[in-house]
């Protein structure tokens, strides 16, 4: 850490050590929590406060709550390893790392809402993962059989398709279709794959729960601040020193982020990838990573990208680049998002090339809000997101 | 275009797949991908998915909309070596877009990621040269994969001399990045 008079520190940068902890007990966590009771379980989860570690923050305990309380004669648990969000590669070193405490979180989730069948959805980029983990399955299922708990586990490979990480597309996707996401509701916990009942977790939020109940949730509950608790893992890219995966507390300032992982030249940060949001160096003080709640200052959620930018960086190469991405990937089903992403990249590009004055940007503002209301899916509306987030803070970079 | 034409899956070997896969939820992804992995320039041509069509009982338009909709089809002919460019933001910031500059030294490349293809293929047939949104190791940004085979931190030099190796011999040593 620096120790220069850089900017007010709140507090410091804590770490932690749980996620890719190497403890062979895999066996004995399993075991121990399919003798609890499915309620035991599910408060256990909902008291550690856990919200989806995918993005969007959806409290965990209560997901597999609502499934566990629905009568159904099959019901689902998927992974979702559609590990898309450029800047995040955490998902793909827990499957690589420590690949049992998911599997065991899967088929803790099974049990506690009746499933007798689980998925991983693998992003199909990820295919050097594939021949490892299933031979993890295969020991794991071994496991099962022998302490009489029926379950399997499958995997399915994704086709290269960023919108099928979003939790209906990906049903659609498994079911052989096209991945355009449905209407909600009806949410997954009561109509997911094949209009079943399904709990759907990001590959992080399945290892937190592995945590949980192996520490219990007294633990995790004590690590972060309000709203926002536990850890979480962060994919740091971009102008750093020390690129890679981090284990922290929720809830730090992104002051001491920057101060521990930028080269002192850090302009601004992405946080969230793509569809999260650009933060100047002027907001760093008031910014913290965390779930919105927090009544001072401006909380960011994200997946866990964190990708600094020094002052050698054109920020509208980097806006550029994520249009491209997003007018690439929108699936083409609403009109918002197919015709708004391509008219945002076209008009950055007439305004740089001077054949639209600078007020133009402040009509393109008004299309890329009009798309966080009115596009069908979290693509769709994040786009805004970036965009507003870029442009209006680095305004002159979009011109000259 | 003959020896393509001749390549094209065998209509036994596409009945083997359908029958391997029958019944299964979601089966018409992976049926697809193992009639593109059978052909022998890996895609799906129109004969192809026309036979499937009419075996499984799925409309062509079904087909087809999942073929388009997927960047893991192809419904062109592919080169024997693939070649693809990570273009996520990482990569682009630590120069992706350099090393595509590179490979758009190929004849006809840089025409046709300009006209907006997201892939190119040269016309012996020996390179593809492909983008992606991203391969999810940022921290090793720029990354690149050669024939399936993840390269990091890849340098405009190990690119140039890639390409050298592939125009000069053929021999898959040569394909490494080092």
């Amino acid at each position: 850490m620096g120790e220069g008079q850089k900017m007010s520190t709140s507090h410091l940068l804590k770490r932690a050590d749980f996620i890719f902890k190497s403890d062979n007990d895999w066996e004995d966590v399993l075991k121990k929590n399919l003798n609890r009771t499915a309620n035991e379980l599910i408060n256990e989860l909902i008291s550690s406060e856990l919200k989806g570690r995918g993005g969007a923050g959806f409290p965990t305990g209560l997901k597999w709550k609502i499934s566990s309380e629905i009568k159904a004669d099959e019901k689902f648990v998927i992974c979702n390893a559609d590990e898309g969000e450029p800047g995040t590669f955490k998902d793909r070193e827990i499957l690589s790392r420590v690949p049992f405490k998911v599997l065991t979180a899967i088929a803790v989730c099974a049990y506690v809402i009746g499933a007798k069948k689980g998925f991983i959805y693998l992003r199909g980029e990820y295919f050097f993962l594939k021949d490892n983990l299933q031979s993890a399955i295969d020991e794991f299922e071994r496991y099962c059989r022998k302490i009489g708990f029926d379950f399997s586990i499958s995997i399915f490979m994704g086709s290269g398709a960023y919108i099928c990480g979003e939790e209906t597309a990906l049903f659609e996707s498994m079911e052989g279709k096209r991945g355009e996401p449905r209407n909600k509701p009806p949410f997954p916990s009561s109509s997911g794959y094949m209009n079943k009942p399904t709990v759907i977790n990001n590959v992080e939020t399945l290892a937190h729960t592995y945590t949980i109940f192996k520490y219990g949730s007294k633990r995790f509950y004590d690590l972060g601040v309000q709203f926002s608790r536990g850890t979480k893992l962060f994919s740091v890219s971009g102008d750093t020193p020390k690129p890679g995966i981090y284990e922290l507390e929720l809830g730090m300032s992104l002051v001491d982020f920057v101060e521990e992982f930028g080269d002192d030249d850090t302009k601004a940060v992405q946080v969230g990838g793509a569809s999260g949001f650009l933060v100047p160096r002027k907001r760093f003080p008031e910014t913290t990573i965390g779930f919105q709640g927090r009544l001072v200052g401006i909380s960011l959620p994200t997946g866990g990208s964190m990708m600094l930018f020094n002052s050698s960086r054109s920020m509208y190469n980097v806006l550029d680049n994520y249009l491209n991405f997003f007018a690439e990937e929108s699936c083409g089903q609403c009109t918002p998002c197919r015709v708004g992403c391509q008219q945002l990249l076209k008009g950055i590009k007439a305004v740089k090339r001077g054949e639209k004055n600078a007020a133009y940007l402040d009509k393109l503002l008004k299309l890329a809000e009009t798309m966080t209301y009115t596009a069908k899916c979290g693509l769709g509306q994040s786009v805004a997101n970036s965009f507003s987030s870029i442009v209006e803070n680095f305004r002159e970079e979009m011109i000259y | 275009m003959n020896a393509i034409e001749e390549s094209r899956v065998n209509t036994t070997v596409i009945d083997e797949i359908i029958s391997r896969h029958k019944g299964k939820p979601g089966e018409l992804l992976t049926v697809m991908e193992e009639i593109q992995e059978a052909s022998e320039y890996k895609f799906l041509d129109d004969d192809a998915m026309e036979y499937l069509s009419s075996s499984i009982k799925v409309p062509l338009s079904q087909i087809y909309g999942v073929a388009t909709f997927y960047s893991f089809f192809n419904l062109k002919p592919q080169g024997k070596n693939s070649i693809i460019v990570c273009r996520g933001t990482a990569c682009h910031t630590k120069g992706s877009k350099i090393l595509l500059d590179d490979l758009s030294l190929l004849p006809g490349c840089k025409e046709a990621f300009d006209s907006g293809e997201s892939s190119f293929t040269t016309e012996d047939k020996l390179i593809t040269v492909k983008t992606v949104a991203c391969f999810g190791q940022c921290a090793l940004a720029p990354v690149v994969a050669v024939n399936g085979v993840i390269y990091s931190n890849v340098t405009s030099e190990q690119i140039k001399k890639l390409l050298q190796n592939l125009k000069e011999d053929n021999k898959d040593e040569n394909l490494r990045l080092s």
